[in-house]
């Protein structure tokens, strides 16, 4: 939301209903998504990919050994132990099985992002377009052939062609081929949050002119298009620190198996080529390795799922490591249609009084708040007094806060923030009478807002809009406070206000009569501390602000400005949703820390079950603590659990470890008490119980 | 005289040879490095069997040779993955 909205009189987004309903779009067609993924999986063999994942790749490469070992045993020097064809074709096999897994687990992923894109892609159909020429004349041309800066004429039953920005004219649109959401979209020019459309959406009443803003192929969709379907995804910072991690390990333990074979010959225990890249695939952190791009991609598929565009992994990587948020009050905390509920008179003026001079100010105001006043007016029984042909309407701006009526009679009736119309008042040499401070701050206490009405010099009283604080967002404050969020509330409103709707739903700080400028402001001397700010916005002046922030958000109905500046775009235009988003961060980093600790302690586990076994003859038998029947099943075993725990661990990782909202310590002790320990002691059973069936049906 | 005028033909002709594998390894980077590691392998197999003392076959040593290359090869590999992760 704009700070302007958060003020007196600006309009809102209509109200969407909940979005629990929303949430999943069922546009999406996921069928023969597993079936695609296969496909892909064997497709991404191809070595010009596999190279891409420095853990995959080393199995990779000792798959193909292996399977060389199997066509020849004795390929690299005599191999003690019986069948060793089979014994060396069943390793092939398995570790094949763990590459193709790994794949399996990216393609999933990338499947559904790209289920999005196609639908996404549905909706980009070519149309033609009536393009406007400078001389005024219509041309039919093919959408294709729109440029940024053409004008062109939509009427009721068209597709928009392209994006753009109305420049005349009021009509609905239905969005829901972007947003999901059915009911229709009112556009007009000149406003922050409904002035731009979307091509691909459908004008379903009257007709508008639109400015476009994209070339074609550069509009919205085409760029979401490109996001989900991953063609502009890199690596995050996190990925690429984790893969350096993961890239160390496998080289230590290169380095430990190849090392390996030579005290093992000194010993007199020689270990075959085949078992020892067995040992090296389980001691390498393939489950990590197989699943960290899966992780990534369905974390931004999370984020797609809850109708919000993310521009870069990073983006949603970044809603993660969010220490501040700055939300507007309107619409975000409260619930946004302020309606008038009362007419406070003051300067010897009776209600009925009040209630005139308030119905003249309102009555070109076309927001929730200035209809609301006309409501309240006319039930009090004003009536419109002039000729509303000569007046003239004088809109709200973010500087004046203000808006009102010049009567055809010359005389200026205003309404708006009370400092705002003290200041007109005295600028025409009127007097502030006493009793205005009493009824401001009546209502201020009562946490609504108070709106001041004068006609040139003289106050007439104050109007009372009510603003309700959305049920449910004081427990989602404290959850983001439990999880070390710091949340700041920025509003137009006045001090007193500001301070009762803060304590009420619970936020740890706000800034009052704030300007588009704070915004800017507060984010810049949070990031001085070193802080990761969240925010939202829809209007042009908060373009630089959503620039700025490390996670900004734009509402899909907010300016052009706003959604190129922003790293998220939201379609359903909820501003409470970057709570949500800042959620979904924090649980692809948790997912993450979670699998890669069960993957590390995994091969702890693993390591007991290989080394005594394939180092008996040199005296490590004592370490045999699972007392698995053979070296050979020992072997085969781990590498099946290795291969198996990849697909097992798939759909937590596309879902996500389930978030709780805790601060960075507890969930690191969390993490490592059932991922650290667990995985430590699930490859114990699991090996165990495998190596029991393997010796039962005669592998080894 | 004979002699030091065949070596200087083929430092000639290598010289020759130089500009042209280097055009190739830039267009053919893989199967030119592949090349590069089985002539390599001529110098390490041979040693390989030396160092075995005959325990070994022929096969066995250039097996062996090129199953080094390929771990040495890997060990670069994920050299590069830690010192240049934004490639991969």
């Amino acid at each position: 939301m704009t700070l302007s909205s958060s003020s007196a009189t600006t309009p809102h987004p209509p109200s969407k209903g909940p979005r629990s309903s929303r949430q999943h779009t069922a546009k999406v067609d996921t069928t023969g998504l597993y079936s695609r993924a296969i496909r892909e999986s064997f497709a991404k063999l191809d070595p010009r990919i596999m190279i891409r994942n420095p853990v995959m790749f080393v199995v990779w490469v000792g798959t193909i050994i292996t399977a060389l070992t199997a066509v020849d045993p004795n390929l690299f020097g005599s191999t003690p132990g019986r069948d060793q064809h089979f014994y060396n074709f069943l390793i092939t096999v398995i570790l094949f099985f763990t590459v193709v897994f790994a794949n399996f687990a990216e393609a999933v992923a990338e499947g559904r992002g790209k289920a999005q894109a196609d639908a996404l892609r549905a909706t980009r159909s070519d149309t033609t377009a009536r393009r406007l020429s400078p001389n005024g004349s219509v041309q039919e041309v093919s959408s294709t052939n729109l440029r940024k800066g053409d004008l062109v004429q939509v009427i009721a039953g068209d597709l928009i062609p392209a994006d753009g920005e109305v420049v005349n004219g009021i009509a609905s649109v239905d969005e829901s081929a972007i947003t999901g959401e059915s009911a229709p979209v009112l556009k007009e020019p000149g406003t922050d949050i409904s002035s731009s459309v979307t091509g691909g959406t459908r004008i379903l009443s009257d007709e508008l002119t639109i400015r476009v803003t994209a070339d074609p192929g550069q509009g919205f969709i085409d760029r979401m298009i490109a996001l989900v379907e991953g063609a502009e995804r890199t690596k995050t910072p996190n990925e690429i620190a984790l893969t350096v991690l993961l890239a160390a390990l496998t080289l230590i333990f290169l380095v430990v198996v190849a090392i390996l074979p030579l005290i093992a010959n000194y010993r007199g225990n020689p270990v075959s080529i085949a078992t020892l890249i067995s040992l090296l695939v389980a001691l390498i952190p393939t489950t990590i390795g197989g699943l960290l791009s899966a992780i990534g991609i369905a974390g931004m598929d999370r984020v797609a799922q809850f109708n919000v565009i993310a521009t870069s992994g990073r983006a949603v990587e970044a809603c993660g490591d969010v220490n501040t948020l700055i939300l507007d009050k309107t619409g975000t905390i409260t619930l946004g249609n302020r309606l008038a509920e009362e007419f406070i008179p003051v300067n010897g003026h009776s209600e009925k009084e009040l209630a005139q001079a308030a119905l003249a100010a309102s009555v070109f105001d076309q927001t929730p708040e200035g209809k609301s006043i006309v409501v309240l007016a006319n039930r009090l029984g004003a009536t419109v007094d002039f000729d509303e042909s000569k007046a003239e309407g004088i809109e709200f701006t973010a500087k004046t806060r203000m808006s009102g009526t010049n009567l055809p009679n010359a005389v200026q009736v205003r309404k708006g923030a009370v400092e705002a119309v003290k200041g007109f008042v005295r600028s025409r040499s009127g007097s502030i009478p006493p009793e205005l401070e009493q009824a401001y701050e009546r209502v201020s206490r009562l946490g609504g807002t108070p709106l001041a009405v004068c006609k040139e010099g003289d106050i007439y009283g104050i109007i009372y809009l009510k603003d309700i604080v959305k049920p449910g967002i004081h427990e989602r404050f404290d959850q983001m406070r439990r999880m070390g969020i710091r949340t700041i509330m920025l509003t137009g409103d006045n001090r007193i206000t500001a301070s009762v709707i803060a304590e009420e739903a619970g936020v740890d700080d706000f800034i009052a009569e704030a300007t588009p400028e704070d915004k800017m402001r507060v984010i810049q001397a949070e990031q001085a501390q070193n802080k990761i700010v969240a925010m939202t916005g829809d209007g042009t002046n908060d373009a630089p602000a959503l620039a700025q922030a490390n996670v900004g958000v734009a509402m899909n109905s907010g300016t052009q400005a706003a959604k190129e500046a922003a790293n998220m775009v939201d379609l359903d235009s909820d501003p409470t949703k970057l709570i949500d988003i800042v959620t979904i961060g924090k649980q692809l980093l948790i997912t993450r820390g979670a699998l890669t600790t069960f993957s590390i302690a995994n091969d702890i586990s693993k390591y007991f079950a290989i080394i005594p076994a394939i180092f008996a003859a040199a005296g490590l038998s004592s370490l045999n603590i699972m007392a698995l029947a053979s070296p050979q099943s020992a072997v085969l075993s781990a590498l099946i659990f290795n291969a198996l725990i990849i697909p097992a661990l798939i759909p937590l990782a596309l879902k996500g470890v389930k978030f709780r909202p805790l601060t960075a310590d507890q969930l690191l002790r969390r993490n490592v008490y059932i991922y650290g320990v667990g995985g430590i002691i699930a490859p114990f059973f699991g090996i165990k119980i495998i190596d029991m069936i393997v010796a039962a049906v005669g592998l080894a | 005289m004979k002699k030091l005028k065949m070596v200087n033909n083929i430092r000639a002709q290598l010289i020759d040879l130089t500009p042209v594998l280097q055009s190739q390894g830039r267009r053919r980077s893989l199967s030119f490095k592949l090349f590069l590691a089985l002539c390599l392998n001529l110098v390490i197999a041979p040693t390989v069997l030396a160092a075995t003392g005959g325990t070994i076959s022929r096969v066995n040593a250039y097996a062996i040779g090129l199953l080094g290359l390929v771990t040495v090869g890997l060990a670069i590999y994920l050299m590069m993955v830690m010192l240049q992760p934004e490639r991969f």
